[in-house]
């Protein structure tokens, strides 16, 4: 039936344009690799300059207000089960407020701590990512990466590294 | 816990030289023929026992000599030394002097220049007595930068910031010491002028700057910039000024480490998927990659003569490290199942430390042998080495 047919492509559509949407790193994932060019600017939106004297840890940051969104083991995907706590973000970085918000982003003990600082950043920046495509002032958001430091969970067990793979936000005045 | 890893040395320089087996099983035999036969007479003079002990530990871990008595040896060392000037001297089999020269300063800085010079007549290499070290431990509780000698001596803490001290990288003339500092709630890179003490924020641009690398000459630093939105590959001034983007991929690049040429950079990226080793032109362009069989690489560092690149690997949970030589063959791996991280060449392109355990560890990539530098400061991580 044509009819059918037509929702099914329809559907499989919306849903391929959702996971993409959904997913920081497939939105810059597998392009052609540009190269020898100063200032290419085609697989990231620069960030804003930072905001001297505010920064996650201080203790002016509001670092409750949002839930943290996790990941999976050596992943930045954002996963479908996060988008809901992304909304309240998005939703919150939209409005007029003068806010910032500060996403910093984990890993667990595992793996190279050099590398692990390389990871929590692009996390971070995944979150970001989302977060720009849904609308947020990209001028208000600044991101960092603490890699394996600073654990959710001091465990050394999968419970815990999986609260461990994280990015967190915070929220400045 | 200084003078602890002290004796450890002494008492492993005892165990070696009384009975001439190593501290652990090496993992490749030598023949004795791999090794110069040198007596070391005792140096006589004011500081001549604490010269002597400093004189023999080098030679020990330069794994060049086989050290035994005047009447067997090949080569014979000795000297004296009034605390004031070394006179070193080595005769040959014959009695001929083929080394014969006067140094100034301390007793620990006139041995390891005279090792060197014993190192470099005989074997026609590059000694590494007097380079330095620098690493992160947790002793107080927080990750804090320390350096120590190359043996293991001196260990100094270097930051007191109660934060998180990280990624340090000791320019090639061991004077400057960069690294990765919270101070200001971001990941910036520092460098410390180590004979002053003054420290500057060099590279503070939005998002994490991390993992610096000096380049050859000093002039340059290799590191993980972020501010375009994505964690990139950036040589920078040493100053911090002039930054240029080397990578332009969706993936993450860290942990450079520079050709002695200063014309190439080896690096990690995990672009397709998982971490592995890459090389690019210090200019830009495209990175290589390296195949080296293992699907978690990281960490990669460049021998100071340019022919190996060691890196660490990680399988089934647990690292490892290994080496690639440029000229082609296997990878091989230099340890065993001991979680051994983060390798660092020495100026000798032989010796590696690495950290494993908690522990600063040397190793003989030559003979296999380790040494246990540094222990009982919490847990060690991230070493540099001077060259």
């Amino acid at each position: 039936m044509p009819q059918l047919s037509f929702h099914r492509v329809t559907g499989a559509f919306l849903v391929a344009a959702l996971l993409v949407s959904l997913d920081g790193c497939a939105l810059f994932k597998r392009g052609p690799r540009y190269t020898g060019v100063d200032d290419d600017r085609v697989n990231g939106t620069p960030l804003p300059e930072r905001r001297e004297g505010v920064s996650f840890n201080d203790p002016g940051t509001d670092k409750s207000r949002f839930a943290p969104i996790r990941f999976g083991y050596e992943s930045c995907t954002i996963s479908p089960s996060e988008a809901g706590k992304l909304d309240e973000v998005a939703h919150f970085m939209r409005g007029r407020g003068r806010e910032e918000l500060i996403i910093a982003g984990f890993t667990d003990e595992r793996g190279t701590a050099e590398y692990n600082r390389g990871l929590g950043e692009k996390r971070a920046g995944a979150v970001r990512s989302w977060l720009l495509v849904h609308g947020a002032d990209k001028s208000r958001i600044q991101t960092t990466s603490f890699g394996l430091e600073m654990p959710a969970d001091p465990g050394h067990n999968e419970a815990a590294w999986a609260k461990n793979r994280r990015a967190e936000f915070g929220v400045t005045q | 816990m200084m003078s602890k890893s002290c004796f450890a040395i002494l008492a492993l320089c005892a165990v070696a030289v009384s009975n001439a087996v190593p501290a652990e099983p090496p993992t490749i035999t030598v023949s004795k023929s791999d090794t110069i036969s040198l007596a070391l007479t005792p140096i006589d003079g004011a500081d001549g026992a604490a010269v002597s002990a400093v004189l023999r530990n080098d030679l020990m871990l330069s794994g060049c000599f086989s050290l035994t008595e005047a009447g067997k040896a090949g080569t014979v060392a000795g000297g004296s030394s009034d605390g004031g000037s070394l006179h070193g001297k080595a005769t040959d089999h014959s009695g001929g002097t083929i080394l014969m020269r006067t140094y100034d300063g301390g007793p620990r800085e006139k041995a390891h220049a005279f090792a060197n010079d014993l190192v470099e007549t005989l074997t026609g290499k590059r000694g590494m007595a007097g380079s330095k070290l620098g690493f992160v431990a947790t002793h107080t509780g927080h990750k804090e930068l320390y350096m120590a000698d190359y043996d293991g001596a001196n260990v100094r803490q270097m930051t007191r910031d109660n934060g998180i001290s990280v990624a340090p990288a000791l320019s090639r003339d061991g004077r400057v010491l960069a690294y990765t500092g919270y101070l200001k709630g971001y990941a910036d890179i520092y460098r410390i002028d180590l004979a002053g003490g003054a420290r500057q924020r060099i590279v503070k641009f939005p998002g994490t700057n991390s993992g610096a690398a000096f380049s050859p000459d000093g002039g340059e630093i290799a590191c993980t910039v972020s501010k375009d939105g994505n964690p990139e590959l950036y040589v920078v001034g040493a100053g911090g000024a002039n930054a240029r983007r080397l990578t332009h991929t969706p993936g993450v690049e860290s942990s450079p480490s520079w050709s002695p040429d200063g014309r190439e950079i080896v690096y990690c990226s995990d672009n397709d998927g998982s971490p592995q080793i890459y090389r690019i032109s210090a200019g830009g362009g495209r990175g290589e990659h390296l195949t080296t069989g293992y699907s978690y690489c990281t960490k990669p560092d460049w021998s100071p003569d340019g022919r190996r690149i060691a890196f660490d690997i990680r399988e089934g949970g647990a690292f490892q490290i290994a080496m690639l030589e440029l000229a082609g063959g296997p990878v091989r791996l230099l340890t065993g199942a001991d979680d051994a991280r983060d390798p660092a060449w020495g100026p000798d392109s032989r010796h590696l430390v690495y950290t494993a355990n908690g522990s600063l560890i040397m190793l003989d990539t030559q003979t296999g042998r380790k040494v246990k530098l540094i222990d009982g400061l919490g847990s060690i991580s991230e070493p540099t080495w001077s060259r």
